[in-house]
């Protein structure tokens, strides 16, 4: 038990706390939180060598490390993975918000045993399960070069698995809104379309999104599915390859650019629709 | 550090707190004391409840029977009793529903048969009649003398018969269950007519899908891929556990698999020494206490922190809050391959930072070993994931703190409490009740943090007591990346990590079980609606 | 209803896997087996080569298309697959893995046993033998059978250092090395938290370690002598190297970040002298004292391989043969030394004026006189050996401690050779058939105390064999060897129960 003494210095030093001190507290956070980020850009214009170095910002600047990304195998990795998201982004919200939409408003019989048998499934460590995927995959001629689809399907089918946030938030809008619809006449299905969804919009904006951003940072099972064959790679099973022992030396810089050329558009839609984002993480996630 | 005022809560005091209480005796006792004593309670309760359960499945057990019993029963008065066309559909399915003008049902009935009857005949038959011994001839290799070449011919393949026979398992059951119910609309639509009632028609079928069974026709599509692409791969892994797949026998292109019952489980839980070094079993336990640490750790420095930088941007008067938000939010928007990878190198040996304090700055004469050294990677490690973590707890706590409501501070004040105290009696006890199942899922998905240990050191450095385990094993390493090492190792023994897979799910629904019992934030989610 | 309708939905995924999953059960033959030798025709063949290769790759098929007396045309898809996780990326899926593909010989025995390599016709054995330099050979070898084709013979490893803080005069000496580089504030990158790396002070005392395989890849055994008074002497060295501040685990070229030592291979050749320039210095590894007596380091001497997946088609197989054979000829060697200073394993190619006047290859060279030719390394051996260098590392530094690092390591490498009741309850044939010299164990299935072989052999007259258990001369039967009276075709059978062995005609 630490002794109330602490606690009372603790409450003088808080109440002491200026907005001065937290001001500084702040801006050093915020230095540490984007340093990373600002050595990734730096480290992507540099042009005198392509190995890491024990310095940050270059000595020549220039679009070197760009022009390399455009003439390797880099823009089918990202149009392979931009596909990806997309589709998943779309496909996956139609199964979460059903799953979360059903889940959320309809009692059956089988709903309580449902729910409880999808806890337990999420218990399991989906490691495993890639190797037998794999093989589904392989027999349905979905790997390799045909990795794409293939990647779409396992990450929309499982999908969902993750109906929490997105049910928790379809409990916070009034039951009574869907009982006063189906008085009028409504089915359940104009309920679902002409009151709930529109209501959902942040959520499922927030379902779309997070969808979107999975695929970018999709590595093991990617590289499983897609083994030996650069045309299926998506961006992280192809650069990863560049941070090899054979291969770090002659690809940092160009990892650096590929980075930047992957985080920015990502970060871009995410920092206009954050305000969606955080209304689903608040509203959603800590319900489960 | 919960406050204690009043009754002196010492160690002493624990050993009474075992005897239940009434609940008035209950009400008197601190909140800490309310807590251990729930705790102890749960652990004072699993004999009873492992007893409770044996019971209960009994009773399960005997229920099915009966059930069964029941419905062979009621199989049979349908068909003794039953007119012609109720008769046929015990053979023809969807017959009677077709000859009563439900086409629809009847169809959808009648094909599922067909397919059903199609599979088995082409394909069912074969995986299911392999499953028991898993395959009979493995490749042959072969010389043709005239091309000087060696061939290979491939048979069976225990891999493939593994997965398709369980298939067609989940296939038979399937059209059990179908047939069941083919009987039972069979029955209900006699008697409906035998009453005077309609049947529903084809349109009136539809309707209701969008309708009263709307929530079948959502989930029909959802649970779908959960059966094929998590459940069947699940099923398929545990199964494993109990066969010898492995490196040296992949099941196809050189040696097929069998079974070996228990073994595997006999070989992670033996205390025999695993070559040179300690046993499966000790390494497993080590994996786990780490795991367990790096959990609890990796969630709560998150959590409070997380708190902390949330409630520094929210005091009133601090400007530019949705500035600081943003810079912080970046991290969750960039890929974490990109920037744990980044991270990772910049602490090496000879990475950026290293570089930076010894030489630029000249602040040590040696590195620091951030990876080379285990207690150096392990705290390094939960320091990254703070850098990783807290902008989304900020985001989340950002929500809640606002939604306390601002009266029960102002109350608080008027009492003369101070900043801390309203901190320790309301804030964080609104936050730990309404973020306790967030936690939950929190630290078993912490527990099961694959990204941030592979990519940030990959299990180093080199555990060199477990050097004769399976993969090699290093002192970051979780469960779920040994079991990864596992399959991925020299000898890629798949049946090793299905077991430490298996033992991962017992450990997580074990903790889950207990916070369950003891946190009850989290068991009545009507609560939050 | 609707549960219908799911159902119908999951009965359609089961019925498109199923459809595609049982094409392949029943195996269809492979064709014609005799017929004429014309293998001309047209080949889809995937060839998996390291990311620098690729380009090279494509160029060095065309030529072969266009230059070889065979007819056939090979239509590549060449993709980047780096020969370091050539094993990891077969294993996964045999079938889907590349036709021909460029591996490091350590895989050899993994790829062997994952049967993910093809044998070798006669003739392809031949050429690879006849062209191609001893070490090389071995590399590629199991048994008695080669599996693969010899593509370099340059993954060794040497020492580049950095002039400017390390003396041409101090390079023979490791205690000297690492006393400029710890004045100087500099790093040593020795990768010796890796096996490949960590044996080479073994072999530089005299130690060795040898893998007995036999000709199906199976490891029957290991001579190693590592843990005795020599190995000691070896971990004492790498003791000095691993206690130094300067000290780093790793073999990247580390010049630009605080590196005036980096010991690696050819491989960073390129990076390494635009990092140094003027103060580029490469040279054979140093020798360490111990006792007053100097010891040179050693190492592993390595090549590339080329491998050829197993075939169904024999004639697709021998067209593979070939073009695996021009690949690894003198021409294509000597275009990637000229490309990216892979070191040639052809005999021709390596007398080259050229080759020999190449710096990196020159200390190589020189290197290799205290070099181990890497035989087919058993996979877990990686996993145990460079134990040693952390146990030495975390250690007190007491010589008993050393010992213990030792010790330890021997017991984890006999245990990988402690069977399974499988196998030590097994029963096997060894003696003189098929013209073995008692050599290969031949299998037997049992049925109760009956085992019979697996296979009937054709066996003269005088043809000696035991049947013995768990491949030890512990229980063998009979005592004497059986020697066969009358030539024929035979299953061998033995009653283990009563140790009696005959011989029934096929």
């Amino acid at each position: 038990m630490s002794k109330s003494n602490k606690h009372h210095m603790g409450i003088r030093t808080l109440n002491r706390v200026s907005n001065g001190a937290i001001y500084t507290l702040l801006a050093i956070i915020s230095i540490i939180w984007l340093i990373p980020f600002v050595f990734i850009v730096l480290q992507s214009f540099r042009v005198e060598n392509t190995y890491q170095v024990g310095y940050v910002i270059p000595q020549q600047w220039g679009f070197q490390n760009y022009i390399n990304l455009w003439n390797s195998d880099f823009k089918r990795w990202y149009l392979n993975t931009f596909i990806i998201a997309l589709a998943a982004a779309v496909l996956q919200t139609v199964i979460v918000l059903c799953m979360s939409y059903t889940l959320s408003r309809f009692r059956f019989k089988l709903r309580g045993p449902l729910m409880r048998f999808m806890l337990i499934l999420g218990m399991f460590p989906g490691m495993l399960t890639m190797i037998i995927l794999y093989r589904v995959l392989a027999d349905l001629g979905l790997t390799q070069a045909n990795a794409v689809p293939g990647l779409i399907l396992v990450s929309v089918a499982s999908s969902g698995m993750g109906y929490y946030v997105s049910k928790g938030f379809f409990d916070t809008i009034p039951k009574s809104l869907d009982e006063a619809a189906r008085v009028d006449g409504a089915t359940r299905l104009q309920v679902l379309t002409k009151i709930i969804l529109p209501l959902a919009k942040p959520i499922v904006i927030y379902t779309i999104l997070t969808a979107f951003m999975g695929p970018w940072g999709d590595y093991v099972f990617a590289r499983y599915v897609a083994f030996g064959t650069s045309s299926g790679y998506n961006v992280a099973v192809g650069m990863y390859s560049w941070l090899t022992n054979d291969q770090i030396d002659r690809m940092y810089t160009t990892f650096c650019a590929g980075g930047v050329i992957v985080a920015l558009p990502v970060t871009i839609l995410f920092l206009c629709l954050q305000k969606y984002y955080v209304e689903g993480v608040t509203g959603g996630a800590v319900k489960g | 550090m919960s406050k204690n005022r009043g009754s002196n809560t010492g160690g002493s005091r624990i050993g009474s707190l075992l005897k239940e209480y009434s609940d008035a005796g209950y009400l008197r006792l601190s909140k800490l004391q309310k807590f251990i004593y729930k705790i102890l309670r749960f652990f004072c309760s699993i004999p009873r409840a492992v007893g409770g359960f044996f019971v209960k499945l009994g009773r399960i057990v005997k229920k099915a029977a009966i059930s069964l019993a029941d419905n062979i029963k009621d199989i049979g008065a349908t068909f003794v009793h039953g007119d012609w066309k109720t008769k046929t559909s015990f053979f023809i399915m969807g017959f009677g529903n077709i000859a009563r003008g439900q086409v629809l049902r009847g169809i959808l009935f009648l094909l599922f048969e067909i397919v059903f009857i199609v599979y088995m005949i082409t394909a069912g038959g074969y995986w299911l009649s392999m499953l028991p011994s898993l395959g009979k001839q493995g490749p042959e290799q072969g010389y043709d003398p005239v091309l000087d070449t060696y061939t290979t011919l491939y048979h069976d393949n225990s891999f493939k018969i593994l997965l398709y026979g369980v298939l067609t398992i989940f296939f038979i059951i399937a059209l059990i269950y179908t047939w069941r119910l083919n009987v039972e609309q069979n029955k209900l639509a006699e008697k409906y007519l035998k009453d005077g009632k309609k049947l529903k028609s084809d349109k009136e079928d539809l309707r209701s899908m969008v309708d009263e069974n709307f929530y079948k026709t959502l989930l029909a599509l959802p649970l779908t891929g959960i059966l094929v692409f998590t459940v069947m791969p699940i099923v398929f892994m545990i199964l494993v556990a109990f066969t010898n797949y492995d490196g040296a026998h992949n099941g196809f292109s050189n040696n097929l698999f069998t079974w070996v019952g228990l073994d595997n489980f006999n070989t992670l839980l033996s205390w025999q020494s695993a070559g040179g070094g300690q046993s499966y079993s000790a390494t497993f336990g080590e994996i786990l206490a780490w795991t367990l640490i790096w959990a609890f750790l990796a969630t709560f420095t998150n959590y409070f922190l997380g708190m902390f930088v949330a409630m520094m941007i929210n005091k009133r008067g601090i400007k530019l809050k949705k500035m600081w938000r943003t810079i912080l939010v970046m991290t969750v928007a960039i890929p974490q391959f990109i920037s744990l990878l980044y991270v990772s190198k910049m602490f090496a040996k000879n990475g950026l930072i290293n570089l930076t304090l010894k030489d630029t700055l000249g602040w040590i004469s040696q590195p620091l070993p951030f990876w080379d050294d285990p207690t150096w990677a392990r705290v390094t490690v939960i320091l990254i994931n703070v850098w990783i973590g807290i902008p989304y707890l900020m985001l989340i706590t950002t929500g809640i703190l606002m939604n306390i409501p601002a009266d029960l501070y102002e109350s608080a004040r008027i009492d003369g409490a101070n900043a801390w105290q309203q901190y320790t009696k309301i804030t964080l006890p609104y936050m730990l009740f309404i973020t306790g199942p967030y936690l939950l899922t929190s630290f078993t998905g912490n527990m099961n943090n694959f990204n941030v240990i592979y990519l940030l050191t990959g299990g180093a450095p080199t555990n060199p007591k477990a050097s004769g385990a399976a993969g090699s094993v290093g002192y970051t390493d979780l469960l779920i990346t040994w079991l990864f090492k596992i399959t991925t190792g020299a000898e890629s023994q798949y049946y090793l990590a299905s077991v430490v897979g298996i033992m991962v799910f017992v450990v997580v629904a074990l903790i889950s079980l207990i916070v369950y019992n003891v946190l009850p934030s989290i068991k009545n989610e009507e609560d939050f609606q | 209803m609707k549960k219908l309708l799911a159902l119908i939905m999951a009965l359609a995924m089961v019925l498109s896997l199923a459809a595609c999953g049982d094409g392949s059960t029943p195996s269809e033959g492979e064709g014609d087996g005799g017929g004429s030798a014309d293998i001309s025709g047209t080949y889809d063949v995937v060839i998996w080569a390291p990311e620098a290769a690729v380009d090279l790759t494509k160029s060095q098929v065309e030529d072969f298309n266009k230059s070889n007396e065979y007819g056939i045309t090979i239509n590549a898809t060449v993709e980047p697959v780096s020969e370091a996780d050539a094993a990891t990326n077969m294993i996964t899926d045999v079938q889907a893995g590349g036709d021909l593909y460029f591996f490091a010989q350590d895989q050899l025995s993994r790829l062997i046993q994952a049967g993910a390599l093809s044998k070798l016709g006669t003739s392809a054995a031949q050429f690879a033998k006849d062209n191609n330099n001893a070490a090389s050979i071995l590399a590629a070898q199991s048994g008695s059978d080669l599996y693969a084709y010899p593509l370099t013979a340059d993954n060794g490893y040497f020492m580049y250092y950095d002039k400017s803080v390390v003396p041409d005069s101090d390079v023979d000496s490791l205690e000297a090395i690492i006393a400029d580089c710890e004045n100087a504030g500099k790093n040593i990158s020795y990768e010796l938290e890796n096996a490949w790396y960590t044996a080479g002070f073994f072999f530089g005392v005299g130690c060795h370690s040898d893998w007995v395989t036999d000709d199906d890849g199976n490891f029957i055994s290991i001579d190693d002598d590592f843990n005795s008074d020599k190995g000691l002497i070896a971990a004492k060295g790498i003791q000095k190297v691993v206690t130094s501040k300067s000290y780093v685990n790793s073999s990247t070229a580390d010049f630009a970040s605080g590196s005036a030592v980096v010991v690696t291979g050819t491989w960073n050749y390129a990076t390494i002298k635009d990092q140094l320039g003027d103060n580029f210095g490469v040279t054979d590894l140093p020798s360490f004292e111990v006792d007053g007596q100097s010891y040179h380091i050693g190492s592993y001497s390595g090549c590339k391989l080329l491998g050829v997946k197993p075939q169904t088609d024999a004639t697709k197989g021998a067209a593979i043969a070939r073009l695996a054979q021009y690949l690894t000829g003198k021409d294509c060697q000597l275009a990637r030394f000229n490309s990216f200073g892979w070191g040639p394993s052809n005999k021709d190619a390596l007398a080259d004026p050229a080759v020999t006047a190449d710096p990196t290859l020159a200390a190589l060279n020189e290197q290799g006189n205290y070099a181990v030719p890497q035989p087919n390394i058993h996979g877990s051996w990686w996993d145990i050996a460079k134990v040693i260098t952390t146990d030495i590392k975390d250690s007190d530094g007491s010589e008993a401690a050393l010992k213990a690092a030792l010790e330890k390591y021997e017991q984890s490498i006999e245990a990988v050779f402690t069977m399974s009741d499988d196998v030590k309850n097994a029963f096997t044939v060894i003696g003189s058939i098929n013209g073995d010299g008692w050599t290969l164990d031949l299998p037997m299935t049992a049925d109760g105390d009956i085992w019979t072989s697996n296979e009937a052999y054709t066996m003269d007259a005088g043809v000696e064999f035991k049947c013995r258990q768990g491949k030890s001369w512990d229980v063998a039967y009979p005592a004497d060897n059986y020697v066969v009276e009358t030539a024929g075709t035979y299953y061998i059978q033995l009653n283990a129960a009563t140790g009696e062995v005959t011989l029934i005609p096929a």
